[in-house]
């Protein structure tokens, strides 16, 4: 079945729930192939959770999740990942023994290109490159900086060939700098050709980055759009001022 | 239906006889997170201490309880402080590291045992062994009666201690939230070894009772180590009610599956380990987690 | 054959004892070429074991049960008629069937859990097969008359341990390997990356059983006689996890390290009753031991040795700034 034009990736009326928590809402949006779409909220508003349902670390009490037109609820991660969607981890997870490269290699390996020898040599390196980790290739990435981390978490996704790379608080515990870079690297991949899904705290860099985003609060959408209407939606505002305390002492 | 009773009855002595096999395990899970191998051989030592007890001082097994549980509280405390103190604590869960390390531990006791009493099968054999008391039809022995008493009253005991005391509530508190119990003034490292203590404790108070009804080798205690994960897997791992009633459904399985099926005995022992990875697998928060599903669907929004 | 050795000079002791092994029956005594016989059945033991447990992190205290399918099948084939070789092949695919079995279910847990779901498994297969008629009971049973030849069972065992270790090395270097040493750090991470984890641990239980299934057959041709307490025993299954975990899990070297400690002690524990009766102690202390002091085994305090060793501080690369550590 050929893909839609246009529209990559669409979430249809998915809810989660844990036990007696309902975590997710009936949530619904679409993403368009090329576009860099945000996820905000405040905190506990079930984003991550979201990211989780779509790549399939656990599956959606309700709903469904079609990318390019194929139903992914039910299938393993592993298995959506062979299909062209990826994530990267809010909290870190390197594999710490390993050498960055050798992390890296693990996506080029497994993931949708599933790449061998000569040819999988090339795109570590290259991966490597593009995010700027090549002079840290043989280091363990047990001894990485926050910053590198971030940035490795990316390029192992990057290496498994997604079309939608969803990124979850990369610029988390950066720095001003570090910060401006990721921004500079999720346009250059959006520019190669791939979609993004970001969920991102940093309202300047969504605002600079995002074509559309959606807002959620407690599980539920509270309003969609680009960046310049919905940030100034009053129920945005009213959501993440309950919020805005604890982010003014931070 | 008297068979049904008779049995249910059995059940329902062999349950104690469980749970108090399976609290030691489960208090050493609750509050450090250990999966305590060591707790065979522990029971294992108890039982042999009540041999020689009852060997050389004519002791009756049930009253050396008196004499062996504090004195293995005491060596509870002692394996924690020169060993297991030293392990480093996983938030995640228990760690291979404390695994193998205790199941060293259980190998080194098995050795002790070998080494002080040899390999020959041991039993006791008091007055009353032969004993047994018609109920319903059915002949209790009065061992097992015994046991069943001895356990109640252990348990009762335990629970007491974690309600109504000081040290009980802080015990509760570590097994349920670590970081916010230290917070609140507990001092985790000497509840840690108080609760290895006790969990020892209540290994050698299985183990005593089990000399008093079966004979033993110093190999034994891993089918009963076994039993006793599969009834804290079965109870929820983290709530001691849950233990009693995860001892309660593996003796009446054991007991009526023995009395209504064709299975040998000899293949009883295989019914417990398979329950054990089944419920691992099928339902690993126990019988809780089985509730609580069965609980959403009924009361389902 | 030079290529490789010339691409990896650290080969080369291993080359040479390979060749000592292979050209021993030509001038060693038969004692000695029984313990080297016993040496390189724990190497394939240990070494296969590593597979899943060292590298792809799951320890599983239940391999006793494929090195008794292995035995069993060729006894009761060779029973039946059956060439004793023709009965390996035979055998592993039944061990590897069973490990699917196996597997399927308790691969859903994790570490510590699927190690006692293993230890009930092993127990389980003890008690079934003690109590199976056609199995021989508890008594065990006899390889037929005229199957055996001691030069072909050195050979055997001595190629098996030699295959087993370009095997296992060769998984280890490739895809298969890097996946399952992903699997071992971080399984939802891995998962996250497109590594098919359960089936991962599949595949390398299935080898790892199969490897240790013809062992167990290759037992059974030279001992002659085998019963469940021989080969389904839990001290078997107890010695085949130290093996790696004394050596170093997840290494190429530790395996074969630790199963060369413990063939060693095992001649020793055979010639003194008195440490005959104190294996436990020293496998329990041995375990207390590494456990507490050094989890990476024999290779690993090695390698913290050569680290403290003084270097020559090579500066860093320019434009990195130097991070205190």
């Amino acid at each position: 079945m050929p893909a839609e034009e246009g529209k990559i990736l669409a979430v249809s009326s998915v809810s989660k729930r844990f036990g007696g928590l309902l975590a997710l809402d009936s949530v619904s949006f679409e993403v368009q192939r090329g576009e860099i779409f945000s996820v905000i909220g405040p905190n506990g508003a079930g984003k991550t959770t979201l990211f989780s349902c779509l790549v399939g670390t656990y599956p959606p009490t309700a709903g469904s999740v079609r990318f390019r037109g194929e139903e992914l609820k039910g299938l393993r991660n592993d298995q959506v990942v062979a299909r062209g969607l990826v994530r990267t981890h809010q909290i870190v997870k390197p594999f710490r023994d390993m050498t960055v490269s050798d992390n890296v290699r693990v996506g080029v390996l497994y993931g949708r290109l599933r790449l061998r020898g000569a040819k999988a040599r090339e795109r570590v390196d290259e991966v490597l490159s593009r995010t700027q980790l090549g002079h840290r290739a043989q280091a363990k990435a047990g001894i990485l900086s926050i910053g590198e981390l971030k940035r490795l978490e990316i390029a192992r996704a990057l290496a498994t060939g997604p079309e939608v790379l969803c990124l979850d608080e990369v610029m988390g515990g950066l720095n001003p700098a570090e910060i401006q870079q990721a921004m500079a690297l999720v346009r250059a991949l959006r520019d190669s050709g791939l979609t993004i899904l970001m969920i991102e705290h940093h309202v300047h860099a969504v605002a600079g980055l995002s074509d559309r985003l959606v807002v959620l609060n407690f599980g539920k959408k509270i309003a969609e759009g680009r960046p310049a209407e919905a940030l100034r939606d009053p129920a945005v505002v009213a959501a993440y001022l309950g919020d805005e305390t604890k982010e003014a002492r931070a | 239906m008297e068979k049904f009773v008779v049995v249910a009855l059995n059940s329902l002595l062999t349950a104690g006889l469980y749970a108090t096999m399976s609290y030691g395990l489960a208090v050493i899970y609750g509050v450090m997170r250990i999966i305590n191998l060591a707790h065979a051989g522990l029971m294992m030592l108890a039982a042999y201490a009540t041999w020689a007890l009852n060997d050389r001082f004519g002791l009756d097994p049930f009253l050396s309880i008196v004499i062996v549980a504090p004195a293995f509280f005491l060596l509870g405390m002692g394996l924690y402080a020169t060993v297991i103190r030293w392990l480093p604590r996983s938030s995640a869960g228990p760690s291979m590291q404390s695994l193998l390390l205790l199941f060293g531990v259980w190998l080194v006791l098995q050795n002790l045992a070998y080494a002080i009493w040899g390999g020959d099968t041991q039993s006791i054999l008091t007055p009353y062994t032969m004993e047994s008391i018609p109920i319903f039809g059915g002949r209790f022995g009065v061992p097992q009666i015994l046991v069943f008493v001895v356990s109640i009253l252990s348990l009762v005991g335990l629970n007491l201690v974690l309600r109504r005391t000081y040290l009980g509530k802080a015990i509760r508190a570590v097994t349920q939230n670590r970081d916010a119990a230290m917070l609140s003034g507990v001092n985790a490292g000497q509840i840690a070894a108080v609760a290895f203590g006790i969990g020892t404790a209540f290994a050698a108070m299985g183990g005593s009772m089990l000399s008093a009804l079966y004979a033993f080798t110093p190999d034994f205690g891993r089918s009963f180590l076994l039993k006793a994960f599969c009834i804290i897997v079965l109870g929820g791992m983290e709530s001691f009610t849950g233990v009693a009633v995860g001892a309660l459904v593996l003796a009446f399985i054991e007991n009526f599956a023995s009395a209504y099926t064709a299975i040998p005995v000899s293949y009883q022992d295989a019914i417990s380990f398979t329950l054990l990875v089944v419920v691992l697998v099928a339902a690993p928060g126990g019988l809780p987690g089985l509730w609580r599903l069965l609980d959403r669907r009924v009361v389902a929004r | 054959m030079t290529g490789l050795l010339r691409r990896h000079p650290a080969l080369l002791p291993g080359v040479l004892f390979a060749a000592f092994l292979l050209l021993a029956p030509l001038f060693a005594q038969r004692g000695m070429l029984n313990d080297l016989w016993n040496m390189a059945f724990f190497v394939v033991l240990a070494t296969a074991w590593n597979l899943l447990g060292g590298f792809a992190g799951q320890v599983s205290l239940g391999y006793s049960a494929f090195v008794g399918i292995g035995a069993y099948t060729t006894v009761l084939l060779a029973n039946a008629g059956w060439s004793p070789w023709l009965t390996l092949p035979i055998g592993a695919a039944l061990a590897a069937a069973f490990s699917v079995v196996v597997g399927l279910p308790t691969f859903r847990l994790r570490g510590p859990y699927f190690t006692i779901a293993t230890i009930g498994v092993g127990e389980a297969v003890r008690v079934i097969a003690s109590g199976l008629e056609f199995t021989g009971g508890s008594s065990g049973l006899r390889m037929p008359a005229g199957t055996f030849d001691f030069n072909a069972n050195y050979y055997a065992m001595v190629v098996l341990a030699l295959l087993t270790l370009a095997l296992v090395a060769w998984l280890q270097r490739h895809a298969f390997g890097l996946g399952l040493d992903a699997i071992r750090q971080d399984i939802d991470a891995a998962e996250a990356l497109g590594v098919p984890s359960t089936r991962a641990k599949l595949q390398a239980h299935a080898i790892s059983s199969a490897l240790v299934a013809i062992a167990g057959g290759l037992f059974a041709v030279n001992f002659q006689f085998i019963s469940p307490g021989s080969v389904f025993d839990f001290r078997l299954s107890l010695t085949i996890v130290l093996m790696p975990i004394v050596g170093g899990m997840g290494t190429m070297t530790g395996p074969v390290v630790g199963a060369l400690l413990f063939s060693y002690l095992q001649i020793k524990l055979l010639a003194s009753p008195v440490l005959r009766d104190s294996y436990l102690f020293i496998y329990g202390g041995l375990l207390i031991v590494v456990m507490l002091f050094e989890p990476k085994g024999i290779v690993g305090l090695w390698e913290r040795l050569i680290a403290l060793r003084p270097r020559r501080q090579a500066p860093p690369p320019v434009g990195e700034v130097r991070r205190a550590s």
